[in-house]
């Protein structure tokens, strides 16, 4: 193929078409099926938690633990929503930039800060987690093997969550390096 | 607004199925794209003033959403040796083999020399292809060099 070929090709191509009414109902829903994914997992995450907030004294006897340690599991889950309402309102806006180049380096730092500040949350909620529920257990055997499953669990949860972010700051890592001025 | 928004849009609706087709290999990626680029383009729009072609800034927010929008990776990567069954959005119009052939060539091509290339073979001019991605006018024509080569082998296998 010539270039004037490849040029005819790209310029006729892209024949597939939406009606307006179509166009119109794709403003209405938010974002591609990943981000709405994510969304509902943020509404359903919240949701839980703030119940878990509202209930956690009854059932898990609130009253007998320590001020410090409902204070701190309070801060957590409260710290774990704020964590993924300003995550998604991050991730969700893509453009920050009057070209190409410097909005993938603005969202490059963006994700970069959001991946810390995410990591760091996620380990202070394990950490608001643990301290409530082992703050005033006489420790057993049975009772810490029960603790350290709790703790691998955890570990293994954010080993997951540092995955998925690392592959998606390097995909975007790899984009601001193949803008950069060779 | 929304009524002038949608009639651009519509007008200019090509050049997404396009940057769609570069950027994503199933349809199913396609049509999840082109839905966010919608999304995107709308949450945008206000803040268009006029300053470039309408083409352009379509263009620059399509090529972005593309290459930034959080989307989960596919355990299989696939490369193609030989050129994949005709693969596109819904449409009437029949795809021809060498339309096939041609997205199938750039999709060899790192991110950003797709968003180089497409906007040079949509008859950009250097200083316009520099605007939208950001490179110098002198980076631009080093790299289309590079890429029409690149194209040539990948053409020839």
């Amino acid at each position: 193929m010539e270039l004037n070929d490849l040029k005819s090709n790209w310029q006729n191509a892209g024949g597939a078409s939406k009606s307006e009414s179509d166009l119109q109902k794709m403003t209405k829903i938010a974002g591609s099926s990943a981000m709405q994914r994510l969304r509902k997992k943020l509404v359903i995450e919240s949701i839980a938690l703030l119940m878990f907030s509202l209930v956690y004294y009854d059932w898990f006897d609130g009253d007998k633990k320590p001020v410090y340690a409902n204070v701190l599991l309070l801060s957590g889950v409260l710290l774990y929503i704020l964590n993924d309402v300003i995550g998604y309102i991050a991730i969700s806006n893509p453009i920050s930039g009057l070209n190409l180049k410097l909005s993938i380096q603005n969202y490059l730092q963006r994700v970069r800060h959001l991946f810390m500040f995410s990591l760091i949350i996620s380990v202070l909620y394990g950490i608001s987690l643990l301290v409530f529920f082992s703050s005033v257990i006489h420790f057993t055997k049975e009772k810490g093997l029960l603790l350290a499953g709790l703790i691998a669990t955890l570990s293994l949860m954010y080993f997951l969550s540092f995955r998925i972010w690392n592959s998606w700051l390097a995909n975007l890592r790899r984009q601001a390096k193949d803008f950069e001025s060779e | 607004m929304e009524k002038e928004f949608l009639e651009t849009v519509h007008e200019h609706q090509k050049i997404i199925h396009k940057v769609c087709r570069l950027y994503r290999d199933t349809k199913e990626d396609q049509e999840d794209l082109l839905q966010e680029i919608v999304y995107q383009l709308w949450k945008s729009f206000p803040s268009f003033k006029g300053e470039s072609k309408i083409s352009s800034w379509i263009y620059r927010i399509a090529l972005n959403t593309a290459m930034a929008v959080y989307r989960k990776r596919k355990l299989m990567v696939r490369n193609y040796e030989t050129v994949p069954e005709p693969n596109h959005l819904t449409g009437e119009n029949t795809i021809s083999e060498n339309e096939e052939r041609l997205f199938w060539a750039l999709r060899k091509l790192n991110d950003a020399e797709r968003s180089v290339i497409a906007l040079f073979l949509e008859e950009y001019s250097y200083p316009e292809i520099a605007a939208i991605t950001g490179l110098s006018e002198s980076n631009v024509g080093v790299r289309l060099n590079r890429i029409k080569t690149k194209l040539k082998i990948i053409l020839n296998q």
